[in-house]
């Protein structure tokens, strides 16, 4: 008798528990928006870019709920999960933010490795999910996810992005007809490097330049001076290498000790976009470097974006000043502007639309909202508009406005210098002398 | 075909690597084959000794050597500190708990690392320039760690085999149990093995500071490979340790430049794999 009355009281427990949780696609929702955020805060991600992002979407956050929340009544709760840079670690957590915490939204995702089988299960789960960060083409093709989307640039327009950099100066500043011009193309051997690398290879032979090696390695590698030999034995003009770090810091400190000597050095993202970072480990020694990612809200002319992006702009920088009170305005890494406008994306954009239009901030709403989704170029502090590949497309889910930029480092800090559209200033090429990877 | 140049070049970086994996493996050979458990943190001492050569030398502006010499004496003081407070509790558990304990530490020393210093990478810049010779490039820096290296493992086996304490660390390696019955404190010898085992910790992390980052994942590049070097050469095999070393170095490198950077590891790893076949002791183990 005893254990059936303990039953019917565990019962009872549920059953006012159940009843009591608010359900989110119902008129019943509360007033806060639960946003999981899920970056990598331990492990090599976290310096690579990942806390950086994580920075960016925290003050985006903070932000609006300044000003009042979601429409000026819907504070956001903004509840972060730690990936420690490992794939594992990053389901878990997600798995923890979506059926422990409750989140509404899932938001985050610094690595490819994470998101490639990330987006899959969340998307199986029917809970929406809004990367940021991660731009492995692995992600969505082929995929038809209905829940996830990624405003974020892709890996392909990456490799893209880079190639035609190098292609429109061929001829010019390195001296080389493009079909005689030789590339080397070396990559962490996760999505993102892979896609980045795969997309570098494309292009290339689409410009007819000669490829002279393609090699992957591990991220977590301790010696990388096989590849220095080897990339010495190709004799490459350009190099085109995507990592993340520490990886990449040992590649340069290897390939500059074992006499690699390029004309051109082009990084793409994650660890190369870490200026401070590259400059703590190397000094003056990576100016001309270059890098690829989405571009730099600080380093794009506010003239040519939507009214009040600018401003936006300004308030980035200057909170980002408290986590880096000395960084310079145009050292700061892409990673926060990523963070920071993508999530002003999600909260001023689909967010406002899914209440307002589609009844609430569940999955449903949220992806009807996402679909809807129509900026145009210049409507975003990026400079990129946003609208999504729909259902059905090979890469639904992804942003077709998205676009890559090729930063360089110039005195010290970063410049746009391609395309030329967003330039905002004149490509150093080929290597100075005095750089230590300068052929000579 | 790749230029023979290069093949060359590719061996003389193995060497150089191998002087570096010598360096750790023996060290953590020492102490397994001295205490009988494996310290799976020993990495992770180094990483810690790292960044006492980062802040004395980049922050504090001591010469190198001398930040040296602090790397050096914290690894000391971490191999005693590790061994009364984690090692001696568990000196006579099963291997499992050991091993759990010292992988308990690992993470310990990593979050706690990440607590104090963040996740960021931090170098010690030193100028060196590259050193060619007859067109085979050699970093200056490997070369260095190499002949350091060298010299610090000939100081070792003197120390082995020419001193009192050095013969009792090995004595105790062959038989804990006689050790105790003759007369001698057991733990006196875990104490300097420890000792000895963080000192070279701390020359590794000398050495490696000066051509690696650090950050608080550090051991995650190190630990596994050391691991597999001081199974491969025998764990608590000082000789097959320092060989293994080689034989690891040598295909990462060769395998490397030969087929791809990947196949170069994955070759040193089924070469492993199957040697835990072949012969589970090591590779100078006796057949049973």
């Amino acid at each position: 008798m005893r254990r059936v009355r303990v039953l019917l009281a565990v019962v009872l427990v549920a059953a006012v528990a159940f009843a009591t949780v608010p359900g989110r696609d119902a008129g019943a929702q509360g007033q806060t928006i639960k946003i999981g955020v899920l970056f990598d805060h331990s492990g090599p991600f976290a310096a690579a870019g990942s806390l950086n992002v994580w920075r960016g979407a925290k003050m985006m956050i903070d932000l609006t709920n300044e000003k009042g929340g979601v429409l000026g009544k819907y504070k956001i709760v903004q509840v972060d999960g730690d990936s420690q840079s490992k794939t594992e670690a990053a389901i878990n957590e997600a798995e923890r933010l979506l059926n422990v915490e409750k989140v509404d939204i899932l938001a985050g995702v610094y690595s490819s490795a994470h998101a490639v089988p990330l987006a899959e299960k969340v998307d199986k789960q029917k809970k929406f999910l809004w990367i940021t960060t991660a731009i492995a083409d692995a992600v969505f093709k082929d995929r038809n996810l209905q829940y996830a989307f990624r405003p974020q640039t892709n890996s392909g327009l990456f490799g893209e992005a880079s190639v035609q950099y190098v292609a429109s100066h061929s001829s010019a500043k390195l001296k080389r007809a493009v079909k005689e011009l030789r590339v080397a193309i070396i990559y962490e051997d996760g999505p993102y490097g892979a896609g980045v690398a795969s997309s570098n290879e494309s292009e290339a032979k689409k410009q007819g330049m000669q490829i002279t090696l393609k090699e992957g390695y591990s991220a977590q590698a301790p010696d990388l001076s096989s590849l220095v030999t080897k990339l010495r034995a190709a004799r490459p003009d350009v190099l085109f290498h995507t990592g993340y770090n520490p990886d990449i810091a040992l590649f340069l400190r290897q390939a500059k000790e074992q006499g690699l000597r390029v004309k051109a050095y082009i990084g793409h993202g994650a660890g190369h976009s870490q200026l401070n970072k590259l400059k703590e480990a190397f000094g003056n020694d990576i100016e001309a470097f270059h890098t690829v990612d989405p571009p730099a809200a600080q380093l794009v002319d506010a003239k040519k974006l939507k009214t009040g992006l600018g401003a936006l702009t300004n308030e980035m920088v200057k909170r980002y000043k408290t986590f880096e009170p000395a960084m310079a305005r145009d050292a700061i890494a892409p990673h926060v502007s990523m963070g920071f406008n993508n999530m002003h994306v999600l909260l001023n954009d689909v967010l406002p639309r899914a209440i307002q239009k589609h009844g609430g901030f569940g999955p449903d709403a949220l992806a009807k909202a996402a679909r809807e989704t129509d900026i145009p170029e210049g409507g975003t502090m990026q400079g990129y508009g946003v609208k999504f590949h729909p259902p059905g497309h090979a890469m639904a889910g992804q942003n077709m406005r998205a676009f890559a930029a090729v930063f360089q480092v110039q005195e010290g800090t970063f410049k746009h210098v391609f395309p030329e559209v967003i330039a905002t200033g004149a490509p150093i090429l080929p290597l100075p002398a005095s750089s230590p990877w300068a052929a000579r | 075909m790749i230029d023979p140049i290069f093949l060359l070049e590719a061996a003389v970086n193995g060497i150089m690597l191998g002087g570096v994996l010598a360096l750790l493996a023996l060290g953590l050979n020492l102490i397994f084959g001295v205490l009988d458990v494996v310290w799976i943190a020993y990495v992770d001492l180094v990483m810690v000794s790292m960044y006492a050569v980062y802040f004395t030398v980049m922050v504090y502006g001591w010469p190198l050597w001398l930040g040296g010499l602090a790397g050096v004496a914290l690894g000391v003081v971490l191999g005693l500190l590790v061994h009364v407070l984690i090692i001696t509790p568990i000196l006579d558990s099963p291997p499992v708990n050991q091993l759990l304990a010292t992988g308990g530490l690992l993470f310990f020393i990593q979050s706690f690392a990440t607590f104090l210093w963040t996740t960021d990478h931090r170098s010690v810049r030193i100028a060196l320039p590259p050193l060619e010779i007859a067109g085979i490039f050699v970093s200056y820096a490997r070369l260095i760690s190499f002949v350091l290296s060298i010299a610090v493992m000939i100081g070792l086996y003197l120390f082995l085999t020419r001193t009192y304490i050095g013969t009792a660390m090995r004595a105790v390696s062959q038989d804990r149990g006689a050790m105790a019955l003759m007369g001698a404190n057991p733990q006196r010898v875990y104490l300097v093995t420890s000792a000895v085992g963080g000192a070279m910790a701390g020359v590794a992390a000398v050495l490696l500071s000066i051509q690696y980052s650090v950050h608080p994942y550090f051991g995650a590049a190190f630990g596994p490979i050391t691991f597999m070097i001081c199974v491969l050469g025998g764990l608590g095999n000082m000789v097959g340790a320092f060989v293994a070393s080689f034989i690891m170095s040598e295909i990462i490198a060769i395998g490397g430049v030969v087929w791809s950077t990947e196949m170069g590891y994955v070759i040193a790893f089924a070469l492993f794999i199957v040697m835990m076949f072949v012969r589970p002791g090591g590779i100078f183990a006796r057949r049973q």
